[in-house]
Formats: C-alpha cells, sequence, structure tokens
C-alpha cells in the first residue's frame, strides 16, 4: 500500500516567478547541498562556472519599456529530454519518478547532452574539484563528490527525496506533501520554489500548477518539463500564459 | 583526356618501387623529423589526459571545440579514397589509375586519426570501453545504440575494416612483384602478406571481382559514414546552426571536395618527391581539378542552401545566430576567408586549363581547399554552440589552447608519418594498374585526327 | 574495362552491325511520315483524354476556385510534370559534361521532353490564383522571401517557368540545327521547307560546328541551373511555406534528385516504345539501356538516402515543429501513400535493377521505369496534397497545432491528372512528327566513334574521345 515506494512519484517543481526576489539564497543552498565547487574567479573567466540553479536576469519589451526580470532556472526534467538519448553509455535517463538522472560512475564525459540541453543547465567538470581546507569539513556525506571529466547537474537533491521516503516507509506511512524538499525550496524564503508530487492531484503543485499564469520554458522544443513557471503578474500589462518563453 | 603514353614494363617496375628497392635520401631525416614531432605530440596528449580537460580552451556552452572539429575534419579526408578508387572505378573514369593507391592509404590513415579525437575529447578516455564495448551483461545495461556517438565509431570502424580490405585487395598484385625482386626478411615479409600471388588468370579474375565487389559493397559505407557524423549535429534540435535536414548530403559532398582536394596535394607530393613524372601527369591533375569544379560547385550550392533554409523560418535565435556566425568579429574574418579559401579562389583558377595542368598551382590551391574546409566543420560547430540561448550568461567563450593546436598540428604530423612509413614498403602507385592502363588505352584514326580511346567492355 | 570483359565473356555475343551514315540519315527522317495506325489511334485517345482534362480543370475552378485546400491533387500534377518533363532533358547535356558515348542516340528523345513543360505552366496557373500573398492579416508567412514584396513567390514561379520551358526547347533546337538541315536535304514537303528555314543555313563547317557544341554546352549548364531554381521555387513556395512551421532544408535537392529520377523514367519508357514500334533497334543499342539503368538505380538510392536524410533529423530531433511537421507528412493521413510511394520509387526498384541481367534487358527496366513513375506520383500527392490541405488562416502558426483531413481526388482531380499525363506525352508524341526522334548526327557520331573490336579472347569496344 505505502505510496512511498519507488515509482509511485511524479517529483515536479512550480517557480512562481511573480513571487521570486532574486535574492540568491535558492542559488547557495543549492551550492551547500551538493557539494558544488566553489566558482572562483579562474572559473567565471573561463566560462566554467557550475550552478546547478541560477538566477537568469533578462530583459523584458523593447527599450524604452524594458524592464529588467529575473528568473530561477535549474534542471528542467524534461519527460521528453534532448539529453538523454545522445549519451552513448545511459549515464543520463529518466527514471520511474520523472527525475532525469546523472549516473556519475557511467558517465564518461562526452559532453554530448550538454549540448542538447536548450536550457544550458548542465555542467562538465573540467578539474577535479578543491575546496579550501576550512570548507573540507562541511561537504554533505550524501552527495558524491563528482570527480574530473564528468556531466553533472540538479538532481531535484534526489539524496533528500530518498532520505524521506527511506523515513516513511520504515514508518509504514505515505510521503505527506511538502514533506520531501530540495534545497532551494525549503531556503527559498518568499515560497516562489514549490517542490512536490505532480502524481497527487491534491498536492500543492499540483494546484498551483493549474494556475492560468503557467507555462513552460521553451516550449517551441517538446521537451515537456517537469517544472512549471507560473508568469510574473505586472501591473502594466496584462501578460498571457506562455509569453516569457521565447525571449532571450 | 587521355594522353597515350608507351612506358615499358621494366621501366616502370624500376621507378614504380624505387621507394622500396632504392630509398631516397630524404627519406630518413623527413622521418627523423616527423617521429620526433609525433612523440611531442603524444606526450601532450597523455599529459592532458593526466591532468583533465581543463588544459583545453572550452567552457560552457561551447563543450565541443578543435577536438570535434579536427574528428570531423579527417573523416571528411577519408572520403577521397573511395571516391576515386569505387565511384571511379564503377564510373569507368580511366584517369584514376595511378592516385588509387594514395587515395586509400589517405582513407585509412586519416580514419585511423580521426578515432583518436573522440576519444581524447571525452573527459574520461579511460572508460571508453563502455562505448563501444558492451560491457558487463549481467546488469543488462548495454550501450545506447540511439546516440549518435554509438553509431559514429560502428560506421567508422566498418569503414575503416572495408577500406583496409579494399586497399589490400588491390596490393596484391604488387606484393607479389616486391616479394620477387627483395631477398632476406624482406622477401620473407612480402612472400607472406603476397598470399601466393602468382599472377594467374584466376587470380587476376578474383581479384577484379573482388574489386568490383568492393567498391559497389563500399559506396553505401562511404556516404553513411559522413552521414552519421553530421547526425551527430543535426538531430540536437536545441542548437539553432546544427538542427538542419540538409546536413547529411552537405557534409558528404563536403567530404569529397576536401578529400580529393587532399589526394591532389598528395599526388603533387609524389611527383615532386619519388621523381614519378611520367606517372603522375598533368593530364590527372587536370581531371581531378574537373571533378572538383563540379564537386565544389555543389558543395557551395548545398552550403547556400543550408544558410537560404537558416534564415527561412525567420526565427529570432536562428538569425542571431547567423549575424554572430557571419557578420560578427572574430567570426565574420574566419567566414570570409572559408568562403575564399573553401570556394572563391580556388574554384575559379582551375576553370583555367593552364592552372590545372600547373602542379605547383594545383598543390597550392588543394591546400588552400582543406584550410577553408577545416573553417567550414569549425564555423559548424563553434557558432552553433557559442551562440548566445534565451537563459545563460555565458556565451562565446572559447578560444584554443596551445594543447589543443599542438594536438591539431600532431595529427598532421601523424598522418604524414604514416604515409612516409608506408612509402618505404610499400608502392604508393599501383604498378598493375599502371599496366593495365597502358593496355586498356589505344589510338583511332578518325578523318585525319589521331584520337585516344579506351576498351569498353561490349554490350 | 576489359578485365571484366574477359570475366563475363560468356555473356557477350557478336556485336552489332555497322550502319551506314547515309542509312542513318534516310532511315531515322523516314520515321517522321510513315506513322503507323496504332501511333494515330494512341495520340487520338491521349489527345482526348488531354482536352477532357482541360476541361475538368476549368470546371474545377469554377466549382472550388474559393477553396484552396481542395487543390492538392493539382500541386501534385504540377510537381510531377516538372519532374518528369523537366528532369529528362538533363540527360540531353550529358555528353557534353561526360563525354559518354552511350547517350548520344538519345539525345534527342530526352530533349524532346522540354515541349511537355507547356502543360506544367498550364496547370500552375490555378495554383498561382490560389497560393495567398506573403503578407496575410499583418503576418509574415515562413517564406524564401525575407524582404521581397508580396506576390514574388507568384511571379517568380511563373517566370522560372517559362524560362524553364524555353531553356529547354532552346536546348533542344541548338542541338537539333544539324537534323534540320539533313530534314533540308533528305526530307519532302513541309518537312523540308520547315527543315530549311529552321537549319540556318547549316553546312557544317568547322566554326559551326564548335558554335553548336558550345551552345549544347551553356544551354545545357543554363538548363541545370534552371531546373534546380525552379524545382526550388516550387518545392519551397507551393509545398513548403503553405505548412505552418515546416522548414526542411533538403527538400528542394530532393525534389531535384527524384525529378533526375522521374526523368530518367520516363526516358526509358519513351526510348523503349520508340525502339519497338518505330524499329530503332539498328540506331538504339541495348548500351544505352544499360547506362541508363545504372543511372537510373543510383538515382533511385539518392532519393532513399535524401529522404532518410531529413526523416531522421526530424524523427530524433523532436522539438514541437519536428513533430508536427512528421504528423502532417509522414504519419497523418497520407501514411498509406507515402509507404506505397517508399515501395513503389525505392524498393521494389532497386531490387528490380540490382539484377544485371535485368538491367541488360529492356522489358524489366520499363516495368521498373513504370513502377517508379507511379511511386514518384505517390510520393508528390503525400507532399502537396498533404501540404494544400491545411487551411491558409493556419499557415502563419509556429508549428501546425492540428493535422488537418486529407482531401481525397474527386472525378475532377483525376481526369485533370490523367488528362495533364496525357497531354504531355501526346505534345512528345506530335513532336516526333516534326523532327526524327533520334538526332540523326548523334547516331552517326557514335557510329563513328565506338569501333567493336576481339579482345583477348571475348568481344569489346574501343571507344574513342575526342577532346
Amino acid at each position: 500500500m505505502t505510496t512511498a515506494e519507488f515509482g509511485a512519484h511524479n517529483w515536479g517543481m512550480v517557480v512562481d516567478v511573480d513571487k521570486c526576489i532574486g535574492c540568491n539564497a535558492c542559488v547557495i543552498a543549492c551550492q551547500a547541498e551538493n557539494n558544488i565547487p566553489i566558482n572562483t574567479q579562474d572559473r567565471v573567466e573561463r566560462a566554467r562556472t557550475i550552478s546547478w540553479i541560477r538566477v537568469e536576469r533578462y530583459w523584458e519589451g523593447d527599450f524604452p519599456d524594458a524592464k529588467a526580470r529575473f528568473i530561477p532556472i535549474m534542471c528542467q526534467h524534461c519527460e521528453n529530454a534532448p539529453c538523454e538519448p545522445v549519451c552513448p553509455v545511459y549515464a543520463t535517463y529518466h527514471n520511474a519518478e520523472g527525475l532525469n538522472v546523472q549516473v556519475y560512475n557511467r558517465c564518461v564525459g562526452t559532453r554530448y547532452c550538454a549540448n542538447g540541453c536548450p536550457y544550458i543547465v548542465r555542467f562538465f567538470n573540467y578539474w577535479e574539484p578543491v575546496w579550501p581546507e576550512s570548507l573540507r569539513n562541511h561537504l554533505n556525506p550524501d552527495v558524491t563528490i563528482r570527480s574530473r571529466g564528468i556531466m553533472e547537474k540538479c538532481s531535484f537533491c534526489v539524496q533528500r527525496i530518498r532520505r524521506t521516503s527511506r523515513t516513511a516507509r520504515s514508518e509504514g506511512r505515505e510521503i505527506a506533501d511538502g514533506e520531501a524538499q530540495t534545497a532551494c525550496s525549503s531556503a527559498c524564503p518568499t515560497s516562489a520554489l514549490n517542490f512536490g508530487n505532480f502524481n497527487d492531484p491534491n498536492s500543492k503543485v499540483s494546484k498551483m500548477k493549474e494556475d492560468k499564469r503557467h507555462y513552460t520554458l521553451l516550449d517551441q522544443f517538446g521537451t515537456d518539463p517537469n517544472v512549471i513557471y507560473l508568469a510574473k503578474i505586472d501591473a502594466d500589462k496584462k501578460v498571457g500564459a506562455g509569453e516569457h518563453a521565447s525571449h532571450g | 583526356m587521355q594522353q597515350r603514353r608507351e612506358l615499358d614494363q621494366v621501366y616502370t617496375n624500376r621507378k614504380l618501387l624505387n621507394g622500396q628497392l632504392d630509398t631516397p635520401k630524404w627519406w630518413a631525416p623527413t622521418v627523423t623529423i616527423l617521429g620526433i614531432g609525433v612523440v611531442i605530440g603524444l606526450f601532450v596528449i597523455a599529459t592532458m589526459i593526466n591532468k583533465g580537460l581543463g588544459v583545453t580552451g572550452l567552457g560552457r556552452p561551447v563543450y565541443w571545440g578543435l577536438f570535434i572539429t579536427t574528428f570531423v575534419f579527417w573523416v571528411g579526408i577519408s572520403h577521397a579514397g573511395i571516391m576515386i578508387s569505387a565511384i571511379l572505378r564503377l564510373t569507368q573514369a580511366e584517369w584514376r589509375r595511378p592516385v588509387t593507391r594514395a587515395a586509400e592509404l589517405l582513407t585509412v590513415f586519416s580514419l585511423l586519426t580521426a578515432l583518436v579525437f573522440p576519444l581524447i575529447h571525452a573527459g574520461r578516455p579511460w572508460r571508453i570501453a563502455y562505448w563501444i564495448l558492451p560491457y558487463d551483461v549481467a546488469r543488462g545495461i548495454y550501450p545506447n545504440i540511439r546516440s549518435p556517438l554509438i553509431m559514429d565509431p560502428v560506421a567508422i570502424s566498418t569503414y575503416l575494416t572495408g577500406s583496409t580490405l579494399f586497399l589490400y585487395v588491390a596490393l596484391l598484385p604488387d606484393l607479389g612483384n616486391l616479394r620477387d625482386r627483395t631477398t632476406g626478411w624482406k622477401n620473407a615479409m612480402y612472400t607472406v602478406l603476397a598470399l601466393g600471388w602468382r599472377g594467374n588468370p584466376r587470380q587476376w579474375k578474383m581479384q577484379t571481382v573482388g574489386g568490383i565487389l568492393l567498391s559497389a559493397l563500399m559506396l553505401p559505407i562511404f556516404v553513411s559514414v559522413h552521414s552519421i557524423v553530421s547526425w551527430d549535429f543535426a538531430v540536437a534540435s536545441a542548437v539553432e546552426g546544427w538542427h538542419s535536414t540538409i546536413f547529411a548530403p552537405y557534409f558528404v559532398i563536403g567530404a569529397v571536395h576536401s578529400g580529393v582536394s587532399a589526394v591532389v596535394t598528395m599526388m603533387a607530393l609524389m611527383r615532386w618527391l619519388w621523381g614519378w613524372d611520367d606517372f603522375i601527369r598533368p593530364e590527372h591533375f587536370d581531371a581531378l581539378a574537373r571533378l572538383l569544379i563540379v564537386v565544389a560547385t555543389g558543395w557551395l550550392g548545398f552550403t547556400f542552401l543550408e544558410l537560404i533554409f537558416a534564415l527561412y523560418g525567420q526565427d529570432a535565435p536562428e538569425i542571431a545566430l547567423r549575424e554572430m556566425q557571419i557578420l560578427t568579429w572574430p567570426w565574420n574574418m574566419l567566414f570570409i576567408i572559408f568562403l575564399l579559401t573553401g570556394y572563391l579562389i580556388p574554384v575559379p583558377m582551375w576553370l583555367f586549363k593552364r592552372v590545372r595542368t600547373n602542379i605547383a598551382l594545383m598543390f597550392w590551391t588543394s591546400i588552400l581547399v582543406n584550410i577553408g574546409m577545416w573553417l567550414e566543420r569549425f564555423l559548424i560547430i563553434v557558432p552553433g554552440l557559442a551562440r548566445r540561448t534565451p537563459f545563460v550568461y555565458t556565451w562565446e567563450a572559447y578560444r584554443p589552447s596551445a594543447v589543443e593546436w599542438t594536438i591539431l598540428i600532431w595529427s598532421f604530423a601523424w598522418v604524414t608519418l604514416l604515409m612516409l612509413l608506408f612509402s618505404r614498403f610499400f608502392p604508393l602507385v599501383p604498378l598493375f594498374e599502371q599496366k593495365e592502363s597502358q593496355v586498356f588505352t589505344d589510338d583511332v584514326m578518325i578523318g585525319r585526327a589521331k584520337v585516344p580511346a579506351i576498351v569498353r567492355e561490349a554490350e | 574495362m576489359a578485365s571484366e570483359a574477359v570475366a563475363h565473356e560468356s555473356e557477350h555475343h557478336a556485336p552489332p552491325p555497322k550502319v551506314d551514315a547515309d542509312v542513318v540519315a534516310r532511315e531515322l527522317i523516314a520515321t517522321t511520315t510513315n506513322a503507323s495506325v496504332r501511333f494515330k489511334a494512341i495520340a487520338w485517345t491521349l489527345g482526348i483524354l488531354g482536352v477532357i482534362g482541360i476541361v475538368a480543370l476549368i470546371l474545377k475552378w469554377v466549382n472550388d476556385g474559393d477553396d484552396s485546400t481542395k487543390w492538392g491533387y493539382v500541386a501534385t500534377i504540377v510537381s510531377f510534370l516538372l519532374a518528369v518533363c523537366g528532369g529528362a532533358p538533363m540527360v540531353a547535356m550529358a555528353p557534353v559534361m561526360a563525354k559518354a558515348n552511350w547517350v548520344r542516340p538519345v539525345t534527342r528523345l530526352a530533349a524532346l521532353f522540354s515541349f511537355g513543360s507547356v502543360v506544367t505552366i498550364i496547370m500552375l496557373i490555378p495554383l498561382v490564383a490560389l497560393l495567398p500573398p506573403l503578407v496575410t492579416e499583418g503576418a509574415r508567412r515562413r517564406s524564401i522571401w525575407f524582404e521581397a514584396p508580396d506576390y514574388a513567390p507568384h511571379i517568380w514561379s511563373v517566370v522560372g517557368l517559362l524560362l524553364l520551358a524555353l531553356t529547354g526547347i532552346m536546348l533542344f533546337y541548338s542541338a537539333a540545327i544539324p537534323d534540320f538541315a539533313s530534314m533540308r536535304d533528305h526530307a519532302t514537303g513541309w518537312r523540308q521547307r520547315l527543315g530549311k528555314r529552321l537549319a540556318r543555313g547549316w553546312v557544317g563547317t568547322d566554326v559551326q560546328w564548335r558554335t553548336l557544341r558550345m551552345r549544347i554546352g551553356m544551354f545545357g549548364t543554363f538548363y541545370f541551373l534552371i531546373l534546380v531554381f525552379v524545382t526550388f521555387l516550387i518545392s519551397t513556395d507551393y509545398g513548403q511555406s503553405v505548412i505552418p512551421g515546416s522548414r526542411d532544408a533538403i527538400y528542394p535537392m530532393s525534389l531535384t534528385i527524384s525529378s533526375f529520377q522521374g526523368g530518367v523514367a520516363a526516358l526509358v519508357i519513351a526510348l523503349y516504345f520508340a525502339r519497338k514500334w518505330m524499329g530503332l533497334e539498328k540506331f538504339v543499342h541495348l548500351d544505352a539501356f544499360w547506362s541508363l539503368s545504372r543511372l537510373l538505380f543510383a538515382l533511385t538510392l539518392l532519393w532513399v538516402y535524401f529522404f532518410y536524410s531529413s526523416f531522421i533529423v526530424f524523427w530524433y530531433g523532436r522539438s514541437a515543429n519536428d513533430i508536427a511537421t512528421l504528423d502532417l507528412l509522414i504519419r497523418g493521413p497520407m501514411i498509406y501513400a507515402f509507404i506505397a510511394g517508399a515501395i513503389l520509387i525505392w524498393f521494389v526498384p532497386w531490387w528490380i535493377l540490382i539484377w544485371n541481367r535485368v538491367r541488360r534487358g529492356t522489358s524489366a527496366m520499363v516495368v521498373g521505369s513504370f513502377i517508379i513513375l507511379i511511386g514518384l506520383l505517390l510520393d508528390r500527392a503525400r507532399y502537396f496534397v498533404s501540404a494544400w490541405s491545411v487551411p491558409q488562416d493556419q499557415i502563419h502558426q509556429k508549428w501546425l497545432k492540428v493535422v488537418p483531413e486529407t482531401y481525397f481526388p474527386n472525378i475532377y482531380d483525376i481526369l485533370i491528372m490523367v488528362g495533364a499525363i496525357s497531354l504531355a506525352a501526346v505534345i512528345i508524341m506530335l513532336m516526333t512528327r516534326v523532327i526524327p526522334v533520334l538526332s540523326v548526327w548523334q547516331v552517326q557520331e557514335f557510329n563513328l566513334l565506338s569501333k567493336p573490336i576481339r579482345y583477348v579472347r571475348g568481344h569489346a569496344t574501343l571507344v574513342a574521345k575526342p577532346d
């Protein structure tokens, strides 16, 4: 009976862009949770930064009516992911819970998946990751440290999902709505990031995605993402669903 | 057009076997220098594998750079062999004969070189066994055959096997010839390799039939190899500059353009270095240049078709990408050089017979073509990735590092070294083809004119 | 290659007898006058069918002139005729480019196909009227005409087709001058007067011959370029740009390749009947069929290669646009036409033509060519009927949201298609009454340049290669 079993969920995220204040708390939480190496000056200069979630700035409208906007972007965990079929070793595949998972051990580092991704949310480890001595003891023991030569990306904090479902299974109950949280969603001060189960029609995220403001990023690629965005409410103009999708 | 020239067989043997029987003086020092260069290159590759891909200039989103460009380039060059040997054999072009061996060799060695690049460009090359070998049957995880990166090694290794066979079958009569002219360990080597070739009618028949069958079988492989390489790019719908249906034939015809040009380069070198003026003659350059004019013009047509249909949809990202690729510094400079060297300089020059029969000019123009064709691949692959996408804060961030340039230069030294080593032991111009062409050509008198003629199979 | 000649020695028979140049001229010119009863019957039947087709076209315009979704089959027949009548003359320029000897006798017949292009132009007229301007309701649809005026595709497709027909006829005429001179010298009646007028004082001086060859080369090159250009225009303006979102860069090339294929197939059929019913076995040797068949085989393989090149990119790409394109053109209502087309264009002919024995004969070649032409028609219908079935108010969408119902041909469409093909055929047939179906001077040249010889223990041909 227990729906804490593997495969009973379809994890997804609803991002309410209207609530996002661009504070970058999610970014910091993600770096800390997932043992992401520090983006040093050298890495930034050589365009080799790794940030599983990022807050992107973009412009809406043409000058002089342009408005600066920002939007958090992470792996969209597409149902129809362009990164998956191109991997020669099945290092990335879609699991039964709707996650696009990356198997570090299998990855040989062809970087083909990253080329296929329209959201550019896949990152390659050009060097062996290093941390300053002071941070060595702060690493998360639940998360693998990725060696050089492999791809990595947002995992929807799969270690947290596993921990929650393990606890629920051992207690013989279902996972409650909102019990499993990613690092970014639990760090978000305005609840712009909401994580949950799309399979449960009564979950918070399932209800949120019914909102008429909902859209998915870059829908022209037909990727069918598991991350749903709710459009920014603009007092000056009426914004229809999906209008954000196409600008750059 | 064939110019008939009577060359007796003793002369042919002596001249064409001069690489094996009396090695030219320049051979040993050249090989030594190239060898040192190759060792340095291998050391750089080893360092890169040891340190990690951080030593390259790659970043995000330009995940593929010089290595993949060079890979495509060498696969392209490899199309020379089958184009010259198989297609021209099936279409019965007489002038192909002296260059078949060189073209096939180019195929084999450039494929061997091309294969290196996808391996070393991977993050963890020592795990490549995952790719090609179906490993760990117990867990049931085979390589993903949907991935173009699996189709690539399959296509290339098939092509490599086929071309090697093709080369070998055509080498047999010459091996028999060498066996009869050598002593000692060389004789033993040629004896084994010649597989008992004595040149009786049955063996000739089998060799001919084998050659024709291989030609016909190699054709689909020839087309498929570069098509599959092109699909590495074309299937990625998220990359605007790559997702085009024209890529497969476009890459194939471009490959023929660069491959045949590389053969012209080689022919000029062979003529100069070994003094085969009687065998590799201006009319051969003339015929190849005529072929190249047609191929290059077709290729240019495909280039424009690709561009027109990139703009056809009038989508903002695609137009932005093309603006960057063609109009923005430094890509515009590369684009202009690419157009000039790939087409605008060489092809109009080839329209003149005086250029087509001038060996030095043909040598330099054919090198220009290959500079252009390398740039073409670079301009497809890198701007396609370096373009600014809607939600990303880095773009255009790629400058090839010294390591990448070194490895690129290494690949040329490596192919040349392999060629020279081969030339020490095996003839670069097929002796039997040369003699056969003597037998199959004749003159006929039409009116008062003496017209060269070719013997063809009766209907 | 003679080593093969030795290898296949057993299959060879004695070479065909040599025909005197004088006999060639007299016999070939005689074919223009003595039409058999069968020829007349077929010509009359085709002519009547053609007239019925034109009438049906007018009636269809009266009935359905306001609904573009019902004109897919007319678009199909335009592209089909463009393929057949446009592709065949390409063979006429082959000897200049490749210096192939076998092709010389058949160039005339190939060039005659240009006259069929007249029918293509007639069939295009209603489509020009139905094609919407580039900008409708303020939205500009996808097209190759980025900044061009709204009616650029309409104007250029007509100009292109007229130019194609004109260049084709010029290509025919420039190679026909020596034959008109022969008619002036050997024929009687109006043919002699026509020959006298059109030969333009041809006596066969060195300068005249040089000019002639230069003209053939020039018009041949022009013809090739214009054919590619027109195919490009028709396939984009009347095919791709009326499908929302469709972007297939290879399609124009794919259409060009299949138009060569259709042209060669039609030429094989025409050559077969001309050879058999006009008694031309002496002049058209099996060699020509054999070489045409190899060409056809190569083009058949190219068709499947080009098709697959575009298919795999859509199928693997899976963007919304890719999926919509596949849904309309392949997985959609025309899937059976697609499957049948692929089998008939590629699979069946491939399996027939792969056999050496088939390619050395004539009857199986004709069957194969018929199959290819039927397949070609089905494949064009698959594309153009699907394209035109999209209502015109949807063609500005980024991609097709709903696959429309397909349109089935009614009696008018069938009569139009049959009529158009018959009309083109009868025009070509009537042209053989005006000028010999084989080029007299090219047959003479063919005989001059090839000489049967004994080679080792078999027969071979010694072919001269003049510059």
